[in-house]
């Protein structure tokens, strides 16, 4: 039986008389993708920001590996743990593929920078992020500026340097956003393959086409509230879930 | 690079003055203060992002604190020497830490706030610093009882630079030097990589600052004396220029800028006379508009076309 690495609890949030985040339960397992999925506005980037520290939450709680972390700054949420990517890319524009991967790392160095076994760790950090380099498919573009790289590139280097910190819970902010049809493929093969490693994915879309064949269960938001949650066979199926999506948006099959 | 390379560098440095004469042994060493002062000032601005304008007034607080310590305190050499890098480590985190605290251009008004107050202080420092005509006519006590003058202290001065440069180089190379690029880059994605932001700029500003007030203190025994004016917003600003005509975040783009616009007087004012400043600003303005790289950036597009 894999274990629960994110509990979301009761977690709610309001900006002044909105309720964006109503009473939201739900669990994120070792090895699973979970998809949070809403149409827009249902509250699916507060929820995000919210676990991932960018704002405080309302009232609730979020366990990550049975520890609080809601209150924490990011940089805190991240050392324990808890990577994510950035819906618009953010890369650091002023060095090269592997420097950005390896700012990923920053949470894994222990040593100094001058004395004992600060080589060392270098070394092995840059061989990990060679190794990430390998499995998201940027190795042939290591040394480039990230100026340089495709939009779909920049997106997977989000994710390496994200996997550099080893995370054990994996927060992707729309990843099919702005993202050709072959790049969609190549992202949704490294997220399968990170789920593979025994990572938790938790997954906020708003392409169904793109989550529902991917994602291992799915939870649906709308008007800040869960209202569905499921196997994506069942999320299909369900009324209220296309009702939600408005005729037009809803997934043909 | 290796230990024996910065050995290299050291000596090749240390070398130079005793072919030279008095005057341009004075020339030679400034210079080489003015490249320790850049590299630092390289690494906030530059590798960090910081926009500090108080390096210069650290090199001032090392310079007075180690001179009042030594012949107002009698302190002797190697606790002033501490003492000294103590006063500037206070001062620096007493700035940095509310300042960084805060978003963008507050650490640039706070740093320029205290540049300012550092030479109010000076004027109106009565016998302790000395007032306006500052302190002079000391000499720095001997050193295991050796006197160390003219060309032999130039060697102190190479062997500052190629220390500071062989710090900072290494620091650059490290996860601390890629979390100062990543939070002069994007903070909000260096905080989510696991980068206490706020903590990494105090770091930054307080290590630059700690440098740039060792540099004063090996100032102080060049002239022998310490005064106000040197410690003004000029000067604070030329540091600035360096960087930004060298290449900002290049620890060679601070090493040419310094030597460029320091040694660049010399040769334009039998032309310009003093308006050598004018020529300084169109050289940011160029630099800036037409290469925001810098010297350096030429030098790379040169080399790699």
């Amino acid at each position: 039986m894999p274990s629960v690495v994110l509990e979301v609890r009761q977690l709610t949030k309001r900006f002044g008389g909105l309720t964006a985040v109503t009473n939201l339960d739900f669990d994120v397992l070792e090895g699973e993708i979970l998809g949070v999925i809403g149409p827009n506005g249902a509250g699916k980037s507060t929820t995000f920001n919210l676990i991932a520290g960018a704002y405080p939450a309302t009232a609730g709680e979020v366990r990550f590996a049975g520890q609080p972390i809601l209150g924490l700054p990011p940089h805190k949420i991240a050392a324990r743990g808890v990577m994510r990517t950035f819906q618009h890319n953010r890369p650091f524009v002023g060095m090269s593929v592997i420097e950005n991967i390896l700012v990923g790392a920053h949470t894994r160095f222990h040593m100094g920078v001058f004395f004992g076994k600060a080589r060392d760790e270098e070394a092995q950090r840059l061989r990990r992020a060679n190794e990430l380099l390998d499995f998201v498919g940027l190795a042939e573009v290591r040394d480039a500026d990230v100026a340089t790289l495709s939009f779909g590139q920049g997106r997977l280097l989000e994710i390496a340097r994200a996997l550099a910190g080893e995370p054990k819970l994996m927060l992707f902010d729309e990843p099919a956003a702005g993202l050709t049809p072959a790049e969609l493929e190549r992202v949704a093969g490294v997220i399968r393959g990170i789920a593979a490693r025994g990572i938790a994915v938790l997954l906020i879309e708003h392409d169904m086409h793109f989550l529902l064949p991917l994602a291992h269960r799915v939870v649906v938001l709308n008007f800040g509230a869960k209202i569905a949650d499921g196997l994506p066979d069942e999320i299909r199926a369900n009324p209220a879930v296309t009702d939600a999506y408005l005729g037009s948006h809803a997934p043909s099959r | 690079m290796s230990a024996a390379r910065w050995l290299g560098a050291f000596v090749l440095l240390a070398a130079v003055p005793f072919f030279l004469g008095d005057y341009h042994n004075d020339v030679y060493r400034k210079m080489l203060l003015w490249v320790t002062l850049a590299l630092g000032y390289n690494f906030l601005f530059g590798i960090c992002g910081q926009v500090a304008f108080s390096h210069f007034a650290f090199y001032g607080i090392g310079a007075y604190s180690v001179v009042i310590l030594l012949f107002q305190l009698n302190v002797p050499l190697p606790l002033a020497i501490v003492l000294g890098v103590a006063v500037c480590i206070v001062v620096a985190l007493a700035v940095a830490i509310p300042s960084t605290r805060l978003e963008g251009f507050y650490l640039a008004l706070a740093t320029l706030a205290l540049a300012q107050l550092f030479v109010v202080l000076l004027n109106e420092g009565g016998s302790v610093t000395g007032g306006n005509g500052g302190i002079a006519n000391y000499r720095l006590p001997n050193v295991f009882g050796f006197q160390i003058r003219g060309p032999w202290y130039t060697g102190v001065i190479a062997a500052l630079l190629v220390g500071t440069y062989a710090l900072l180089w290494r620091l650059d190379r490290s996860w601390f030097g890629r979390a100062c690029r990543a939070v002069r880059d994007n903070p909000e994605a260096a905080a989510a990589m696991g980068v206490d932001v706020a903590r990494t700029k105090v770091i930054a500003f307080t290590l630059t600052s700690a440098l740039a007030g060792v540099a004063g203190m090996v100032y102080a025994f060049v002239d022998n004396t310490v005064n106000p004016p040197i410690f003004g917003l000029d000067n604070a600003f030329l540091l600035l220029f360096m960087v930004i005509v060298g290449g900002a975040g290049r620890h060679a783009g601070a090493v040419i800028g310094a030597a460029l616009l320091f040694l660049l007087p010399f040769f334009l004012s039998p032309v310009v006379g003093h308006h050598h400043v004018l020529v300084f600003g169109v050289l940011v303005v160029a630099a800036i508009l037409l290469q925001p790289k810098g010297l350096i950036g030429l030098y790379d597009a040169f080399r790699r076309p």
